[in-house]
């Protein structure tokens, strides 16, 4: 192995989560690289350094009080499925549950992706990777999701902002910003749409293509599939306006 | 039949945490009336909740699960905190300027640069790093949390702990030189990043646009 095989694997090293073979693997390096071993040796006086510089403040006595006074007027809830604690009850509420669960998947599944999206972009949340070309960034997805991320053109002189990794469901996703020629913000979340129902109030047919479109308070959302990817669009503009550039998504 | 948990139970699990649920309000708020409320509606929440906790499991990392999501919800939008990375990829050379090579040439981190600097001012360093990353130094390097931990607690994949770790803790280095410099404490020109680093955040869009990778 190589320094620069390894270099990745120093912070990993210096917050003692390499077991095994992985750990020896670095410390027989270590063992006979001056520079490595100093590199490892710097990163983990930097991270005492900085822990040593920021010590606990003191809880201020009002938060102490003003906790027990709120605990002391609430009481926990009382347990949502009380007869969990029947062992002998569990597996019939397993396969009620089951059946429950196949016949209300769908609905849930739909509100939690469409919910997501409209969550995130509301709260302009910090990117991962940040520039204005659309191929950088999509290729910054390649190996952190498990499918490829193409950041569709969207027309109207929009341009690339940003990406980050998200998750939807249990899965990894790519979260893409679009900044319009008109200033508004336009995001997309792309995902793999296995378990997830894309479904929305009012169904539109654009050019063949069947989209489904929302709007909320000062915002709209589109859910569509294209090539076997799920895709949720938000921006600050009305349902026409944001069915147009999905459409112009499309024709790219 | 598993008997309810009591509030004696909650106080005895979970307020042990109050001072580091405190600690991380405070440096992701930056503020202490926010912080206050943080912590509070947190406890409030884990309280209600506090019997779909399972006894015995990691008490800290489910309350900090409860005050990330919490500050996410609530707080983070208050903070209008700005896209732009402000990151300096150091060299080996600017982390020794940091603290210092310690061992066989003497030098000591107390007459490096963090030992000269106090502990506000890498307060202040911290709390411009955007908050994602600030979270993931705050977990991992004061709260001892593992990446396992600190997925769960974040709610994202293991490889997105480690490069909002790495990010995270270079955006601090880029930002403790920046106040050295600011402060005196060391010249510019004896500051020197790493050639391929950006030495402002215009350069670093332009590098970007060109098609640097951010990772």
């Amino acid at each position: 192995m190589t320094c620069a095989d390894l270099t990745a694997s120093f912070q990993a090293y210096v917050d003692r989560e390499l077991t095994g073979v992985d750990r020896e693997v670095v410390e027989r390096h270590l063992v006979g690289c001056p520079v490595c071993a100093r590199q490892v040796h710097l990163q983990g006086r930097f991270k005492a350094a900085v822990r040593a510089h920021l010590p606990r403040p003191e809880v201020p006595l009002a938060l102490k009080l003003r906790v027990r006074e709120a605990l002391g007027a609430q009481e926990i809830a009382p347990r949502r499925w009380p007869w969990l604690s029947y062992p002998r009850l569990v597996p019939a509420a397993a396969a009620f549950l089951l059946i429950v669960g196949i016949t209300g998947t769908v609905r849930q599944t739909q509100s939690a992706v469409l919910e997501q999206a409209q969550r995130s972009y509301h709260a302009e949340m910090p990117m991962d990777i940040t520039g204005s070309d659309c191929g950088s960034i999509s290729s910054w997805f390649r190996g952190r999701v498990d499918f490829p991320v193409h950041a569709p053109t969207l027309g109207g002189g929009a341009t690339c902002q940003g990406g980050r990794l998200v998750n939807v469901g249990e899965r990894p996703a790519a979260y893409l910003v679009y900044r319009v020629q008109s200033g508004h913000r336009v995001t997309l979340l792309v995902f793999d749409p296995r378990d997830q129902a894309l479904e929305a109030p009012e169904r539109r047919v654009v050019n063949g293509r069947e989209i489904y479109v929302e709007s909320g308070p000062g915002t709209s959302t589109a859910v569509y599939r294209d090539h076997g990817l799920g895709y949720v669009m938000t921006a600050d503009l009305d349902e026409d306006a944001l069915t147009r550039i999905v459409t112009t998504s499309f024709a790219h | 039949m598993k008997r309810r948990p009591s509030a004696a139970d909650f106080e005895r699990e979970a307020l042990p945490y109050l001072s580091a649920l405190y600690a991380a309000a405070l440096r992701m708020t930056r503020n202490e009336k926010d912080a206050e409320d943080l912590v509070q509606d947190t406890l409030l929440r884990a309280y209600r909740f506090f019997d779909t906790f399972q006894a015995g499991t990691n008490c800290k990392a489910w309350l900090f699960r409860i005050l990330t999501n919490v500050f996410c919800n609530n707080y983070r939008e208050r903070e209008r905190e700005h896209v732009v990375m402000t990151e300096a990829e150091s060299s080996p050379a600017n982390l020794e300027q940091f603290v210092g090579g310690g061992g066989a040439d003497g030098r000591d981190v107390e007459t490096a640069l963090l030992g000269r600097m106090v502990s506000a001012d890498v307060e202040k360093a911290l709390a411009a790093v955007p908050s994602d990353f600030r979270m993931a130094v705050i977990l991992a390097d004061l709260e001892d949390f593992s990446y396992k931990e600190i997925a769960e607690i974040m709610d994202c994949p293991a490889g997105t702990v480690m490069s909002r770790l790495f990010r995270g803790r270079k955006i601090l280095q880029g930002l403790l030189r920046d106040y050295a410099i600011e402060q005196g404490i060391i010249q510019p020109e004896a500051a020197p990043r790493d050639a391929e680093a950006p030495v402002d955040i215009a350069a670093y869009r332009r590098r970007r646009e060109q098609g640097g990778d951010a990772s």
